[in-house]
């Protein structure tokens, strides 16, 4: 039965990842007034993606070929430590809370470093930009993780899942971890997914170099990525308790309202990416500073107890 | 309620650190004087002193409306730049203001102050508002920023008074907003006379006498 849950729950974030980005893609597109692409446009990139042949640069080595991998299951391996349908730790003997943020580490570690590898000047800019944004990013991360364990006293991510009550620091915390995802899944203020311009290339030049199916198990980690983030912070603001015992009616029960609550987390991205204007690359460490302060008073809150 | 407005006292002190632009800065004293008066205001309905309304309907007359008023009057008038010329630029003054929690933090879990975290965290809030003025007056070279952290303590020293021993007698809290109102005036007019004079407000630049 737990193996099963486990591939339940790989399965959900496979499957509706891509929904996740195509969704907020057609908010922000009716909100312009336009039409704007299906929301399954990125299921039939992706199709596209793994049917086409790959185009390797000459100069590239193995890092080239493993990091889309790397990448790819770090992200799959952060997406099973959280628990979301029933309170499971398959993964708990890697780690709390802190290795969570240490995997995503990895994955972007990999990924700018496979951007640097065929010595395109592109991609080496846009790692060097994402280094430093993740720079800034990571303390913040670490700052919203320590404010959750001193609320629920334990950084072991299972507590994280059994909140009941949404508190002040609560809130705050959320607002941090907000601004760290409009960073992290590269959304306007810091970056733009849409274009492909020099000047906002961050994410979009690291994979530059990658084609067909490399490319697609980047995009899916992307994904992968920005549906975790929306998680943790729906987890924040609509806290809901877990049940320990296992019902299949109940797990579709979660199924729905986890849906509803990432939907709320979508629809204010989406607002927000369109209310907002893209940042110059040196404002961001403004941008994230007011992150870390949040981030900050947080903790502050949780010691104090508000 | 208490923590909405506590964590509102810490945003506000905290955005005060890395302000750019004098309106900003004078936007964000009043923002703190808000969530000060909201404070007032709920610890005047707890005990139902006739006193506490009125300090708090002068608080939010006096520091939340009318002197951001003037000070953006003057900063309209005086037709210099925005820029509050900051010689410790806004993220290490970011650092600065982490030092200064943890610095408050300390001080205030050594005082044995009866009551739960909440208690010690409004002290060490308190203190830190005053730590920030105290930074501002320093680190800030325009005579605007100044008046501004001058303010700013004494916000933090009603903030102060109020956890110690629930608010100082009502006649020195009235002396006290009279004493503010007419130094904010003077000064106004004196930030307004520098730079009538000087062409500038950078109070660095002073020692410079124009004969």
């Amino acid at each position: 039965m737990k193996i099963f849950i486990l591939i339940l729950q790989l399965a959900w974030f496979i499957a509706l990842a891509p929904f996740l980005s195509g969704f907020i893609t057609k908010i922000k597109n009716n909100i312009r007034m336009r039409k704007g692409p299906s929301i399954f446009q990125p299921y039939y990139n992706l199709a596209k993606l793994f049917a086409k042949s790959e185009v390797i640069s000459e100069t590239a080595s193995w890092i080239f070929r493993v990091s889309p991998l790397v990448v790819f299951s770090s992200y799959l391996t952060a997406s099973l430590m959280i628990p979301v349908f029933i309170l499971l730790k398959p993964f708990s003997f890697i780690g709390d809370f802190l290795a969570l943020i240490f995997i995503f580490a990895l994955g972007r570690f990999f990924l700018a470093l496979s951007a640097l590898d065929t010595g395109s000047s592109f991609s080496g800019m846009g790692s060097s930009r994402e280094m430093f944004i993740s720079s800034l990013v990571e303390p913040t991360i670490c700052l919203i993780v320590f404010s959750i364990s001193l609320q629920f006293g334990s950084t072991d991510i299972t507590v994280f899942s059994g909140m009941h009550t949404v508190s002040i620091a609560a809130i705050i915390t959320a607002l941090s971890l907000f601004l760290i995802t409009i960073a992290e899944t590269s959304r306007v203020p810091v970056d733009n997914q849409e274009t492909h311009l020099e000047l906002t290339m961050v994410h979009e030049a690291m994979v530059l170099e990658y084609s067909g199916r490399s490319l697609a198990f980047l995009e899916m980690a992307a994904y992968i990525k920005q549906m975790i983030l929306f998680f943790l912070i729906a987890q924040i603001i609509f806290p809901v308790y877990l049940p320990g015992p296992i019902n299949l009616v109940q797990i579709f029960l979660w199924c729905l309202w986890y849906l509803a609550r990432i939907t709320i987390v979508a629809v204010i991205v989406a607002f927000v990416e369109v209310a907002v204007a893209k940042m110059r690359l040196f404002r961001v460490a403004d941008f994230l500073g007011f992150a870390f302060i949040l981030g900050i008073i947080a903790v502050v809150c949780a010691v104090m107890g508000v | 309620m208490q923590g909405l407005i506590l964590s509102g006292i810490l945003i506000s002190t905290y955005l005060m650190f890395i302000a750019k632009r004098m309106s900003a800065l004078t936007r964000v004293f009043a923002l703190q004087s808000f969530f000060l008066f909201l404070a007032t205001y709920i610890a005047a309905k707890e005990l139902g002193q006739l006193d506490l309304y009125i300090v708090a309907g002068l608080l939010l007359v006096l520091k939340v409306l009318l002197i951001p008023m003037l000070l953006g009057k003057i900063i309209n008038k005086i037709k210099v730049s925005q820029d509050l010329g900051l010689f410790i630029n806004a993220q290490i003054s970011l650092f600065c203001a982490l030092f200064f929690t943890f610095l408050a933090w300390v001080f205030s879990a050594r005082l044995n102050i009866p009551g739960s975290h909440t208690e010690v965290g409004v002290f060490a809030i308190a203190f830190l508002v005053v730590l920030t003025g105290l930074f501002l007056m320093i680190s800030r070279a325009t005579a605007l920023a100044q008046i501004i952290g001058l303010l700013a303590m004494e916000n933090g020293l009603f903030l102060f008074a109020a956890t110690v021993s629930g608010g100082m007698p009502f006649f020195v809290e009235i002396a006290i907003f009279f004493d503010i109102f007419v130094s904010v005036i003077i000064m106004g007019l004196f930030v307004y006379k520098i730079n009538n004079l000087f062409t500038h407000i950078d109070v660095n630049k002073l020692t410079r006498l124009k004969g």
